[in-house]
């Protein structure tokens, strides 16, 4: 890899933009200070603290997304003569899936986000491609497609997650972010004012959808607003902040057409609050009362008729119960009702779950998402197995700055359990980051880990919307991740 | 967005860009508690969980000695914070609410220390 690599993508992606920044501005960040010169070259040189292990033993990584490939590389870097085992069945599946938003809101193009599984294949590293149908962690083996068995010494589940649509009444479909068998999800979401982020199909077509709602804006009248809704469901889901993303850049769209007062924009979580860092929900509550934004909690997307628009939730709340000797407190009884909301544009972020044939599994739990000691990311009943990225049982863990973290935790961790250390030396902390894009050119960088106390990297208010870290989210990340993550360095 | 530019914003770039690749993490805070884990478990959550987690149908208290420390440490997670995602909302919601209360009457306890102690009660059982 040439040093210059990722400076010239971050300069390549700057160029794209001119009328946000200009490449001679993005020049004197990068180049004006020492310090990020040395950044740049530690991002690409970055196996030096990585010293070689001469352990022996076959390594089987289940899922080529971005957390298996890394590992693979990384594992690959470190171990001399690995014996290393991909099996993904997704051509696409190393695709930047943070991208989703920015091909959203029409700011990158979907080509922009794409990338091979086979281009980021590490030398040396076979692939599989298929997928695995059962797993048997007492044996220490996985079919593949129904009939391959491969055995293991180590095993690594890295299959992400799938995004449930059909667990909402009037949609369909289990499908994955870059899969192409996604026919019965497109068949209501992508249009008629029906959109979700979460597929790369489904972001390209919202852009189309955000055009449709601004076409729709300029031509009405009358005194009631058009209705914008934006959904979060009841599960755990990938990216935390991707159903406020396209909310703001809805917003940011709506604006630059001069039709902003003629559409309602409203939140529905499911939840309670805004984010699990008090210092980065009241930031967000802020920023929503700043643009116009209204937001209802506790509203659970249960059901779609895309015919008459009308979105049904379950909204839920507590009402004060009978006194409970045992705990000495009034109790809690909860109650819910459904309720039925018109919509001319709606945003779903879909329920998530774990892939039926790893929740069904032994390596799976209760929830479907693989237990693991959310430190040392090794499987609470299997010691041989580990899990990272958006399948693990991890709190809070499923974005791309946490399997950045967890990679490299994973690896140590394996290479030293192959050593036959009985200590793991590895622990992850709970890492996350969310650079939540609040308008074209702003971002607020919400990092924070298990503590729920912002850990900001930098002595700047981590709650304050910067156009720093538009830099940061939307010229340098992807560089980092694709070039330097995913060859095992960054 | 020029004028903006300033020695400042340029360091916070590129320390940005260092930590981003050096991994480097914080720990956590040390917590002290008013009781130990056992006496917790003793002095309040045996009252509705019971002396081996068995549960209660009677007041559907769930049981607690069906699980790997593993997988309590999630739960416990989720009920002290009420839910682990930004707005999903937790999966307790009655628990989480009659977990704050029993916080303010003192009894606090360590999620992975209580997930331990749970673990040891689905052996002994």
């Amino acid at each position: 890899m040439k040093k210059s690599e990722i400076l010239e993508e971050i300069l390549a992606e700057v160029d794209k933009h001119p009328e946000i920044m200009s490449r001679r501005d993005a020049m004197k960040y990068l180049t004006m200070s020492p310090l990020a010169a040395s950044i740049l070259a530690s991002a690409t040189v970055g196996t030096s603290t990585v010293s070689a292990s001469n352990v022996k033993g076959k390594i089987l990584i289940v899922g080529g997304g971005l957390s298996g490939m890394s590992t693979a590389a990384r594992l690959n870097n470190t171990i001399s003569d690995a014996d290393i085992t991909v099996i993904e069945p997704d051509p696409l599946s190393c695709s930047y899936q943070p991208g989703q938003t920015l091909v959203a809101a029409g700011i990158w193009d979907r080509s922009e986000i794409v990338y091979k599984r086979d281009d980021k294949l590490p030398d040396g590293v076979e692939l599989i491609k298929g997928s695995v149908t059962a797993f048997d962690p007492d044996n220490n083996s996985v079919t593949v497609d129904g009939s391959k068995e491969i055995s293991y010494d180590q095993i690594i589940i890295a299959t992400g997650l799938v995004l449930n649509y059909a667990a909402i009444d009037g949609l369909d479909g289990v499908i994955t972010s870059a899969g192409k068998d996604n026919a019965a999800t497109r068949v209501k979401i992508g249009k008629n004012g029906v959109h979700s982020i979460y597929f790369q199909d489904g972001a390209e077509d919202t852009y189309k959808g955000i055009q449709e709602l601004i076409a729709k804006a300029k031509a009405h009248t009358g005194p009631e607003k058009l209705q914008a809704v934006f959904t979060h469901p009841n599960t755990p889901i990938k990216c935390g902040g991707a159903p406020k993303k396209i909310m703001y850049l809805t917003n940011a769209r709506l604006e630059e057409a001069g039709v902003r007062d003629k559409v309602e924009l409203t939140f529905y979580p499911n939840g309670g609050k805004m984010f699990g860092v008090p210092e980065y929900h009241e930031a967000i509550v802020e920023q929503y009362k700043e643009r116009g934004f209204k937001w209802h909690y506790a509203h659970n997307l249960t059901k779609i008729d895309t015919d008459a628009k009308i979105a049904t939730f379950n909204h839920h709340w507590k009402e004060k119960g009978a006194w409970d000797e045992d705990l000495e407190e009034y109790g809690i009884e909860l109650k819910s009702e459904p309720v039925e909301v018109k919509y001319d544009f709606i945003h779903i972020t879909p329920p998530m779950k774990a892939p039926d044939v790893v929740a069904q599994s032994k390596i799976g739990s209760s929830k479907g998402w693989v237990p693991v000691t959310k430190e040392t990311l090794q499987h609470v009943k299997y010691k041989n197995a580990w899990c990272l990225g958006d399948v693990a049982a991890v709190p809070m863990g499923k974005t791309g700055g946490s399997a950045r973290k967890q990679y490299r935790v994973v690896v140590d961790n394996v290479i030293a359990s192959m050593e036959g250390k009985t200590t793991l030396p590895a622990k992850y902390h709970g890492y996350t980051v969310c650079p939540l894009i609040t308008s074209i050119g702003t971002v607020m960088l919400a990092e924070f880990n298990w503590t729920k106390k912002p850990t900001p990297f930098v002595p700047l208010d981590p709650t304050q919307e910067r156009w720093i870290w538009w830099l940061l989210k939307v010229y340098a990340l992807k560089p980092m991740t694709v070039i330097g993550m995913l060859s095992g360095k960054a | 967005m020029i004028k903006q530019i300033s020695t400042i914003a340029l360091a916070t770039i590129a320390l940005v860009l260092l930590t981003a690749c050096s991994g480097g993490e914080k720990a956590a805070e040390v917590k002290t508690y008013k009781y130990t884990t056992v006496q917790v478990y003793e002095k309040s959550c045996i009252k509705c969980h019971g002396k081996f987690g068995e549960g209660n149908p009677a007041k559907k208290t769930p049981a607690l000695n069906d699980r790997s420390a593993g997988e309590m440490a999630q739960d416990l997670y989720d009920v002290k914070n009420g839910g682990t995602n930004q707005s999903s909302g937790t999966d307790h919601e009655i628990m989480e609410h009659n977990m704050q209360k029993l916080v303010d009457q003192g009894f606090d306890y360590d999620i992975d220390s209580m997930a331990e102690f749970l673990s040891y009660l689905v052996k002994k059982k």
